[in-house]
């Protein structure tokens, strides 16, 4: 048994799932997860990372990494619809309000970015990649539990090792329809109907939750995104500058804009009077 | 006549042949003879068994039909060493695929695997092929179509309706250009493949094995009283169809009467 | 908080887990399966560190299933535990072990007999007639300590488990959501179609 079992090493590294040395070389060019990172000189790495860049426990930490966002996929009859904000943050320093936290993996496929930014950027245009591949070999599109597997295999080989991820891939396909996937760098992978992710997930899951149902119209689902954004922008201090929201249908997905929350919000308080707590009355 | 070129493995003769992998063909023509014919919702994998000496165990002498995945067999004609290893290396790779991105995988994925393992043994040193020939047949998930693929020592794959590989396998795939019809039922199928089988074995019911492959069922074998019922209606077929004919043709009774109905397999086991 | 239950009783094994997939003050899904098949007649349900566990349970069903492919026979309910707990056991001794709780719940065909096994991380397994992770535990040993018969009938095997699972729903201080509960008898695994929607307060 030991024999055999040795052969299906522990997945938590792709290599060690083989054992001969050509198979190794021919799975480091397929499907090798790491693309060889040189990891710093330093025993207990996460704990390292935590020392120079957690900004709650020092403030005068050497490194403040983008962190902070809300970002929502639900399901409903007509498809999924996509959501983010579009604000970083490094520590109290607004560093962009134009991110594009939607990431396009291929024309049906979308993934979400929440938590460090550079390794929600990296990872998802790895992953884009690895869809593409996919692609190519087996001549037909990636399902997207498939698609969603590969990133949670690819975080969970470095956990412990301080990645800092929460998103979420929404997609259809013909084998699964619309399905949509909650990923994060603890190797969590759960699919679902409604998940918000960040800082501002409570805030957006208020809105979303009270007023969610499957058979949501395509224009009712997309306002709802819109506003459960919106509530989560205006509440969470990292989250704001712009609604970034997408509509994925059969057919693949379709943006419907990046807009800039201020005018939403106006238009929301003075037109429809939500919002009373911030006052209009300048005087 | 190789003049040297079949030493190393890794290396061509001056005419582009990479001797080793011809030497690889010849085992597997040596093999027993192995056949699989697709029907409209099923697939069938037939084998010619070695007869079995006098105090051989056949119950648990390993068959030369092995199951990769629930929904994928494999059938190969050459060395069984060599394809022990080969299919454990296929059976790895299939609960490997499943583990990492959750799905079974396809018979072409599988085919494709099983066929890159074969071509990496012919381009590196300190290696041999391997000396088989395979049949894999199946279903994808969650999908009707049935599947059949051949992969041979090179690393070629190919698909087909019906083929046989092994001793006499030219004779085999010969009748069964002939007999292959689209969208066959489930009778007709076996019927086929152990009719195709009789081409080769003389031997009848107990050195045939017959698998059946449906879809969502796993495999099934067929069991020898079965296949005994097979053959012994084709051979009332034949013998009737020998006799509405001998009336008629003094020809057939030229040929003799063995070879009157199904006028195939050449005399003696001619090398292809 | 998640909950993890097992009972076993004349020839069948119930294994129980909560729908909850908790994260920070988050409940993500409310329908989460916290099990795995292992074989036709092996079930395995587990808790613990978020990605250790679906990755660890996921990993050991790919290799009992490889056994069986390779070997063209099944492990029994004794063997998987014991191949299960040597995993973790080998992951304890590693860089990096698994965090994970488990339950073994299954029937050996041939004799029909049910077994359940408990298993922590840190290797330690226990065959049972039944047993309980996490604060489940304190509340439902006692119950089953009161109530369990090894021979008992299905029928009565559901009527312990309601017996836990109100009393879990009464006083445990978080709403796990209701639970999965899956049956294994000689025929194999099956979801039981468990009614869980009153409310249940403390009197």
């Amino acid at each position: 048994m030991d024999a055999l079992v040795s052969q299906l090493e522990t997945p938590r590294s792709q290599q060690e799932l083989y054992n001969s040395e050509e198979e190794q070389e021919q799975l480091a060019l397929s499907l090798s997860p790491s693309l060889k990172f040189a990891l710093p000189p330093i025993a207990q790495s996460q704990a390292w990372l935590r020392a120079m860049t957690d900004d709650y426990s020092n403030p005068n930490c050497p490194i403040k990494i983008a962190h902070g966002t809300t970002t929502l996929a639900f399901r409903f009859q007509g498809g999924i619809i996509v959501c983010t904000d579009s604000r970083a943050t490094a520590g109290n320093w607004i560093a962009s309000q134009t991110v594009k936290k939607v990431i396009e993996i291929n024309s049906s496929l979308l993934g979400t970015m929440a938590g460090g930014a550079a390794d929600c950027q990296y990872w998802l245009a790895y992953l884009g990649m690895q869809c593409r591949l996919h692609e190519l070999r087996s001549k037909r599109r990636i399902t997207v539990a498939a698609a969603s597997k590969i990133l949670a295999n690819l975080v969970y080989s470095y956990k412990g090792m301080g990645l800092s991820m929460g998103t979420m891939c929404a997609g259809v396909t013909p084998q699964e329809g619309p399905a949509l996937y909650y990923i994060d760098s603890d190797g969590t992978r759960l699919a679902g109907n409604l998940f918000c992710v960040g800082s501002g997930q409570t805030f957006a899951y208020g809105v979303l939750d009270a007023e969610y149902r499957y058979d949501l119209t395509d224009e009712e689902a997309l306002e709802l995104g819109r506003r459960s954004i919106l509530a989560a922008m205006h509440r969470d201090a990292y989250s704001g500058g712009f609604i970034n929201l997408y509509h994925v249908k059969e057919s693949g997905w379709v943006k419907h804009g990046f807009n800039d929350m201020n005018p939403i919000f106006w238009k929301t308080k003075l037109g429809k009077g939500e919002f009373s707590n911030v006052t209009a009355d300048l005087n | 006549m190789a003049s040297g070129y079949d030493r190393a493995l890794s290396v061509f003769s001056p005419d582009g042949h990479v001797f080793q992998v011809e030497y690889a063909l010849e085992a597997v023509k040596r093999g027993t003879c192995a056949v699989a014919v697709k029907g409209g919702s099923i697939v069938v994998l037939g084998c010619e068994k070695r007869s079995a000496m006098k105090l051989q165990d056949t119950r648990i002498t390993p068959s030369k039909i092995c199951l990769v995945d629930n929904h994928v067999a494999l059938a190969f004609a050459g060395l069984n060493a060599d394809a022990r290893i080969l299919v454990d290396k296929a059976r790895l790779e299939a609960q490997s695929h499943r583990l990492t991105v959750e799905d079974a995988v396809s018979i072409e994925y599988i085919t494709k695997y099983v066929a890159s393992v074969q071509q990496r043994y012919t381009q590196s040193g300190g290696v041999r092929p391997f000396g088989i020939s395979t049949l894999i047949v199946g279903f994808d998930p969650n999908d009707k179509t049935p599947r059949l693929y051949q992969t041979e020592p090179s690393g070629i794959y190919s698909a087909w309706k019906a083929n046989a590989i092994g001793r006499s396998s030219k004779t085999v795939r010969e009748f069964l250009e002939r007999n292959h019809k689209p969208d066959m039922d489930r009778e007709e199928t076996i019927k086929l493949t152990v009719k195709s089988l009789l081409e080769v074995v003389q031997t009848g019911a107990k050195n045939i094995e017959i698998a059946i492959m449906a879809p969502g069922m796993g495999i099934e074998m067929l069991p020898v009283e079965d296949i005994e019922k097979y053959v012994e209606s084709i051979n009332t077929e034949k013998q009737e169809e020998a006799a509405t004919r001998r009336p008629g043709g003094g020809r057939a009774a030229a040929g003799g009467a063995g070879a009157a109905t199904i006028p195939t397999r050449p005399a003696g086991e001619s090398a292809e | 908080m998640e909950v993890l239950l097992g009972i076993t009783g004349k020839d069948f094994t119930i294994i129980c887990a909560s729908k909850a997939a908790m994260r920070g003050a988050t409940i993500l899904k409310a329908s989460d399966d916290k099990t795995r098949n292992l074989n036709k007649h092996n079930l395995m349900a587990y808790s613990g560190e978020a990605g250790d566990t679906t990755q660890f349970a996921e990993y050991v069903q790919a290799n009992v299933q490889l056994y069986s492919m390779r070997s063209g026979t099944h492990l029994g309910p004794d063997a998987v535990a014991n191949f299960v707990r040597g995993e973790v056991a080998k992951a304890l001794r590693s860089r990096r072990p698994y965090n994970v709780n488990l339950l073994l719940g299954g029937v050996d065909p041939t004799t029909g007999k049910p077994s359940l096994y408990w298993c922590d991380y840190l290797a330690a397994l226990a065959k049972l007639p039944y047993a309980a992770h996490g604060y489940a535990q304190y509340y439902c040993l006692s119950i089953l300590d009161k109530h369990h018969h090894p021979d008992i009938e299905l029928d009565q095997g559901l009527k312990i488990l309601r017996m836990c699972t109100d009393e879990l729903k009464r006083r445990l201080p978080i709403d796990f959501k209701g639970v999965l509960v899956k049956i294994i008898t000689k025929d194999g695994i099956r979801e039981h179609d468990y009614v869980d929607d009153k409310q249940i307060l403390p009197a």
